[in-house]
């Protein structure tokens, strides 16, 4: 049974971490942008749902459209007034931008919830289904399930809509979108409000589910990296693959005997070289966006 | 080969994006006109003289001395380095208002000149080392953690300056053989010896614990002496795993640890680490239901973010302590007693000291009567009084030992009543009946 209950932690987290790494993923593939301020989005998204929770009593999920928004508005104006006079600079440079970013936004939110850990408690946190000695939590439950339809709305939206249609021109060449009419700084502004909007997400289900304080934005930056370079560019659902992978680090291998889990970061950044040596595009990676 | 060629050398449209032709430009400007970039040279130079003397001006004064510490305001341990620096800064209010030290025939006044070091024990080193050589500090007090007071108090050592350091439990510190530092702390060993004597004072023990440990040296300190403790006393320990310290998630452990205990969950859970996986430990028991009789965590359940951030299931919580307002200590200190210390503090910050803030004043309190018994502010004889050192204060004995560490002061064990911290252990300092057994998540 031990058996089953760890699977089961391992696609719940899984899932959880795809929604981490999905809005990193989107702004790398199509604006080439390694975005070093994903951690403070999630980090803002988090403090939203939690200041929506105390204050408002906003439940984190029910309000996860608002804080989507909110970080979507957050994003979009961050591209406008900030990113695209980089965009065509070198890597590097943009590199720094969003690191400046990051420190910016975490400092703000530091300034403003202060440095105490904060954490909320839901009515029906810690309440799940048992079967058994099997025990699937609601919350963790919920979370997994709007990561995967968050990737499957993503997927659906790139390829179904024009607008979806446009993002992935603008990702495959920029140059050839714009002869085609499409206006490439509003299709970035877009992409990068999405990519927001999605690590605000993120945030609100991890602060349901995990103490969250303002040192930690830099930690999900870092997991988003290196779930997206395991999963791969060009889809939304290389993040599934890639959190998929991650999560086997954290829940799986601490009960292999003889490794436990103070290997699990070297077991996972281990994955990470293996998989760039063996499949350098990741797991689901096409050279479609990247 | 055109690859590798393209590989190794970017195309020449390329450099004009890096900024190389302007950096070059700005040169030869700056060489033609030499008048801006003198006048900028002067008044850069002005500056940092007048930054200079801002700092060797507070140093050089006369009649105040002056304590250096590194102290963690942000990053991981930002709220117990807040803490720290409250108990700092309310020894220094209250020496300077009860008229300062009298060293010999001189009254000095005391100034705290600290550092945020962002949680870096590396940094917290790089700034003990500007304390000393570009604020001139007299003394200096501790970071907060045992990673850092590890680093900073290899500098102290370097500079003969005395450290008494007041949040660093583990033994490494002091056995290095470094004869300028000082600890006012129960050693790590105490953590969770005294709340599994608690455990065991119980009429029907819990005979199965489970120990889980972040896997930095003082929490797998603490670990190992609480394993080879409850063994001697007859617990079995069926579960011991150290994970990576600052763990976000703890599911993969908790998940062994729920059907350790011969396919069952053991009776006692006991955590060593830091406060924010103790939260993260006590949610995902929940989520996983796991429903031990005792929790106990070594570090956590006395800062009151950890009953704010679980809420009611922080109740019945076993913490140890290094200080208790509860205790029934008579100091010589200007404090007295930790009831007298707890109201003057929530005065001066509005909330409860915890214990972190206690051990930090406590660390002023003996650079105080060190320096009085020195009669000299010579940092050599300061730290042979300290090494000497014997008195009661509010916060308990202080006194160190031939390596500095204070052997010589009990621990207490707390829980968490009704979102209160109460002292439940040792009983002679006991305001309230330890709790037990914990009712499962659902019941409560």
């Amino acid at each position: 049974m031990l058996i089953v209950q760890v699977i089961v932690n391992w696609l719940l987290l899984g899932s959880l971490y795809a929604a981490v790494a999905l809005g990193f993923s989107l702004v790398w593939g199509i604006m080439n942008i390694v975005n070093l301020a994903h951690g403070a989005f999630i980090l803002v998204g988090a403090y939203a749902a939690y200041w929506a929770f105390t204050q408002l009593h906003i439940d984190p999920f029910l309000g996860l459209p608002l804080t989507m928004l909110l970080l979507f508005c957050l994003g979009w104006i961050v591209q406008y007034v900030a990113i695209n006079r980089v965009i065509r600079a070198p890597f590097l440079m943009t590199f720094l931008l969003t690191f400046g970013l990051d420190l910016l936004i975490a400092d703000v939110v530091q300034l403003l919830f202060t440095s105490d850990r904060r954490s909320i408690n839901t009515a029906y946190s810690g309440f799940g289904l048992t079967l058994g000695t099997l025990h699937i939590p609601f919350d963790r439950l919920l979370a997994a399930l709007i990561a995967v339809l968050l990737t499957a709305a993503l997927s659906l939206f790139l390829q179904r809509t024009r607008t979806g249609n446009a993002i992935l021109a603008t990702g495959m060449d920029r140059d050839a979108a714009r002869l085609m009419g499409i206006r490439i700084d509003r299709i970035y502004a877009l992409t990068f409000g999405l990519g927001a909007a999605l690590a605000g997400a993120a945030g609100a289900m991890l602060v349901e589910l995990y103490p969250f304080d303002p040192s930690q934005g830099g930690v999900f930056t870092l997991r988003a990296f290196v779930i997206v370079v395991l999963g791969g560019l060009g889809t939304p659902w290389g993040a599934l693959a890639g959190g998929l992978v991650f999560g086997l680090a954290e829940t799986v291998v601490p009960l292999l005997p003889g490794i436990g889990p103070g290997y699990d970061d070297a077991i996972a950044f281990a994955l990470m070289v293996l998989v760039l040596i063996i499949r350098p595009r990741g797991i689901l990676g096409k050279a479609f966006y990247a | 080969m055109t690859r590798l060629f393209s590989y190794l050398h970017l195309p020449r449209r390329h450099l004009a994006h890096t900024g190389h032709n302007s950096t070059f430009q700005s040169r030869s400007n700056a060489a033609r006109s030499p008048l801006p970039t003198a006048l900028l040279s002067l008044l850069l130079a002005l500056f940092c003289s007048i930054g200079l003397l801002a700092c060797g001006g507070t140093a050089s004064s006369s009649n105040t001395l002056l304590f250096g510490a590194p102290i963690s305001l942000t990053g991981s341990t930002a709220t117990e380095g807040h803490l720290t620096l409250e108990g700092y800064q309310l020894w220094v209010k209250e020496v300077n208002a009860h008229g300062g030290i009298k060293v010999g025939n001189t009254t000095y006044q005391v100034a705290l000149k600290y550092y945020d070091d962002g949680s870096s024990p590396t940094r917290s080193a790089q700034l003990t080392q500007q304390l000393i050589t570009a604020d001139k500090v007299n003394f200096l007090l501790g970071p907060y953690g045992t990673s850092a007071t590890l680093q900073d108090e290899a500098i102290a050592e370097r500079y003969k300056i005395p450290m008494v350091e007041a949040n660093g439990a583990a033994k490494a510190i002091f056995s290095r053989g470094f004869h300028y530092i000082f600890g006012v702390l129960s050693p790590a060993s105490e953590y969770a010896k005294v709340m599994l004597e608690a455990a065991l004072s119980l009429p029907t023990p819990p005979k199965t614990v489970a120990i889980i440990s972040a896997n930095d040296s003082f929490s797998e300190e603490v670990a190992t002496a609480a394993r080879d403790f409850a063994r001697s006393q007859g617990m079995e320990v069926v579960y011991y795993q150290t994970y990576p310290s600052g763990a976000t998630d703890l599911t993969g452990v908790l998940t062994a640890l729920k059907t350790s205990a011969h396919g069952g969950v053991p009776d006692m859970l006991l955590g060593s680490g830091h406060e924010s996986e103790a939260v993260t430990t006590m949610k995902e028991c929940k989520q996983l239901n796991i429903n031990a009789k005792l929790y106990a965590f070594t570090v956590g359940p006395a800062t009151p973010d950890f009953t704010t951030s679980l809420g009611p299931d922080a109740n019945y919580v076993l913490g140890s302590s290094q200080w208790t307002p509860q205790e029934h200590y008579q100091g010589i200190d200007f404090f007295g007693t930790p009831a007298n210390y707890e109201r003057i503090y929530k005065q001066t910050f509005g909330h409860e000291p915890s214990y972190q803030s206690a051990e930090s004043t406590a660390a002023g309190l003996a650079f105080q009567y060190a320096l009085q018994n020195a009669g000299s502010i010579d940092p050599q004889k300061v730290r042979d009084a300290l090494a000497r050192l014997n008195i009661m204060t509010f916060y308990g004995v202080i006194r160190f030992d031939a390596t500095g560490a204070n052997t010589f002061k009990p621990m207490a064990t707390i829980q968490i009543q009704n979102g209160q911290v109460v002292t439940v252990y040792p009983k002679e300092v006991a305001n309230a009946q330890l709790l037990y057994p914990t009712p499962p998540f659902s019941q409560r």
